[in-house]
């Protein structure tokens, strides 16, 4: 039997798994060119109807589970996809070629493609342009059965299995089933990349930026997962294979000891009432939410709506989306947060060198505003349950706010206009994550309902480390003093103008953080619903006068480390209950 | 044969779901069906080729049906180039 072999990486998202490896490839495949003898011809064509069948098969089926997850809306791409590869004039150009030239389907059917693809791509039209990427994803998808290759789409994932992969573009990352997928391991990324998000909102465990990991696994091996430890087991030992069977067996437990807590109101020991709310991404997170004892939704990520379709959602599509969630969640509040990606996933052909202080997020919209104004009548009409708010993310200036006011202010007056109904008081905030909204955060208060701490962010944009390039990751720390003040500014300059405020990055299920936080007086926290149970034990375990305390005393520290040291001591000093769940 | 040049009053231009719906329609008939933008012609019964003229709103295509059924065909598939299906 094959040695045991430990591959380290991040741990970005908790649990363990094992299973069978599904390698997730995004390469290019290669085509090779051979010539076919006459008598094997029929052949040839008959292997080429086979593998259109066969794709045919598999877009059927990808098509039934986006219906079935997701909602048709997001599947018609498909539909045209379908149609592209039992294209008969296309069918009838590679089979006549084929006897023609004598050379092999894949070469052929490359040929014919590449040609239409090319016809596609000198179209003036954007929308035209763009459609190269589905005659692509036909073709490929093609090819693979062509050559006998494995898939490469994370939706064609069987049960049981682990993918490992170089990394997970987010339009993929979002067809993840976590009924089929135990576990996440790729080369790139780190703990708040998309993938690792992903993972936790899914309750999948992961592990990331695994040096050459593509090189030291093969597909179909069984491995196991840990995602505390980050780390990725090949060919496990018995024994090992034991010690993680009892240590699932505790996270069970746990979970179980936990599980009281979530029916529980969120207060401290001393009854200050703290809102605990759920960070989701999709419609059908919402009863995870509920689940684990969510008071609302404290953040809803729109993104999935601009990446799981080709071109943008409608406002029919995005109200659907916002008016199921605003109904099901009645009458706890939902935060929407609108779009916060790059201009390049809308906008195709846009590149900048540097997308993280580029053109993204409220830079788009307030440029884009009719692409803007769909999002805000969306979210505007699905307020008529009187429970949604709606959130901007990456403000950095004052004049930013104005604008965006001004503008809300007009999908408001139009809406009225054509009678239709939505909550007026609707509740209006910002997401402070730049350093710069930080610091102006007194002015900014004036203009706004509330705030929301995007500690991410925040962390990233203060310390200037990408938090995705593992070179400097390990620089990324949510404890660093720089980032303490500012959220403490932040709090204060939220208070003094008397709106409330929360905060929805990760410190803000950080067991070590919640007493940090309370004593900074933060009205809210939203996390990831797996995440609520063990924040609510915290919360329900410290009292205010102490985390005051603890939070005046964390703030005279010169690094994270002290920082964190210090936080350890006061928790195990004041708090000894809450110890077992920081381990 | 039926030949006449219609305005493409589609909200979006013959992008891939008014393309399909036009394919599928057009496949109904017996007649031959072609598109003809900028000296282009490609078959009315595959997405492929109509993708390839991009057919943008306000743009101005020539609709050829040929058969039996041309009648039935072309006043069908006009609808769907002028938004009305």
């Amino acid at each position: 039997m094959a040695k045991e072999k430990i591959l380290r990486g991040i741990a970005a998202s908790k649990g363990i798994a094992q299973g069978k490896v599904f390698i997730y490839e995004t390469k290019n495949v290669q085509v090779f060119q051979t010539p076919i003898l006459s008598i094997y011809l029929n052949d040839e064509i008959e292997r080429f109807e086979k593998a259109v069948t066969q794709t045919k098969k598999e877009l059927i089926e990808i098509r039934g589970r986006i219906n079935q997850e997701i909602g048709e809306d997001f599947g018609q791409f498909l539909d045209a996809q379908i149609m592209m590869l039992t294209d008969k004039e296309l069918i009838e150009t590679v089979k006549k070629k084929i006897v023609e030239e004598k050379k092999n389907a894949e070469h052929i059917y490359h040929q014919v493609i590449t040609d239409y693809a090319q016809k596609l791509s000198e179209s003036k039209n954007q929308y035209f342009k763009e459609r190269v990427v589905d005659i692509w994803d036909v073709g490929v998808r093609v090819l693979r059965n062509l050559l006998g290759l494995v898939h490469s789409s994370v939706i064609d994932v069987g049960p049981g299995s682990i993918i490992v992969a170089h990394d997970i573009p987010p339009s993929e990352a979002t067809l993840i089933n976590p009924r089929n997928v135990l576990g996440i391991a790729t080369e790139i990324g780190g703990r708040t990349s998309h993938t690792a998000i992903t993972a936790r909102a899914l309750e999948i465990p992961a592990v990331l930026a695994i040096e050459g990991l593509l090189n030291k696994i093969e597909h179909g091996e069984e491995v196991i997962i840990d995602g505390d430890r980050g780390i990725l087991i090949k060919h496990p030992s018995p024994s090992r294979t034991h010690f993680y069977e009892i240590a699932k067996k505790k996270v069970v437990e746990l979970e179980k000891a936990l599980s009281p807590y979530c029916e529980l109101p969120p207060e401290t020991r001393d009854g200050r009432h703290i809102d605990i709310s759920a960070n989701i991404e999709f419609f059908a997170e919402a009863s995870h939410a509920k689940k684990y004892g969510a008071i609302g939704i404290g953040l809803f990520r729109t993104e999935f709506l601009y990446l799981t379709r080709r071109g943008n959602p409608t406002e029919e599509e995005q109200f659907r989306v916002y008016n199921g969630l605003a109904k099901s969640m009645k009458p706890h509040p939902v935060i929407i947060r609108t779009y916060d990606l790059g201009g390049d996933k809308i906008f195709s052909g846009y590149h900048e060198p540097n997308p993280f202080l580029g053109w993204r997020a409220i830079r788009v919209c307030l440029e884009e505003i009719d692409f803007f104004k769909v999002q805000l009548r969306a979210i505007l009409r699905a307020s008529v349950h009187k429970n949604v708010k709606i959130m901007f993310p990456m403000v950095a200036t004052y004049e930013e706010i104005k604008r965006i006011n001004l503008i809300f202010e007009e999908v408001r007056k139009e809406l009225k206009s054509k009678k239709i109904e939505f909550d007026d008081g609707i509740q209006v905030g910002i997401m402070i994550e730049t350093p710069s909204a930080a610091l102006l955060s007194p002015y900014l208060a004036s203009e706004v309902d509330f705030f929301s701490i995007g500690s991410n962010d925040l962390t990233q944009y203060t310390l200037a480390v990408d938090r995705g390039n593992e070179k400097v990751s390990q620089l990324f720390d949510h404890f660093h003093p720089a980032v303490i003040r500012l959220i403490k500014n932040i709090v204060d300059a939220g208070h003094n103008g008397h709106i409330w405020v929360g905060l929805c990055g990760e410190l803000a299920s950080d067991p070590l953080a919640i007493p940090l936080l309370v004593g900074l007086g933060i009205d809210e926290l939203s996390m990831s619903p797996y995440s609520i149970p063990k924040a609510k034990l915290v919360l329900r375990s410290i009292t205010i006068p102490t985390c005051e305390e603890i939070s005046k005393e964390a703030l005279g520290f010169r690094t994270a480390l002290e920082v964190k040291r210090f936080l350890r001591r006061a928790v195990h000093k004041n708090f000894p209950g809450i110890e077992e769940v920081i381990k | 044969m039926i030949n006449e040049v219609i305005t493409i009053l589609n909200e979006n231009g013959l992008h891939a779901l008014p393309a399909s719906r036009f394919v599928k329609l057009a496949e109904k008939f017996d007649s031959d069906v072609k598109l003809v933008k900028d000296g282009v012609v490609v078959s009315g019964k595959s997405i492929m080729g109509i993708l390839t003229i991009a057919c943008e709103k306000g743009s101005k295509v020539t609709l050829i049906c040929d058969g039996k059924d041309e009648k039935d065909a072309f006043k069908a598939l006009r609808k769907i180039l002028e938004g009305q299906d």
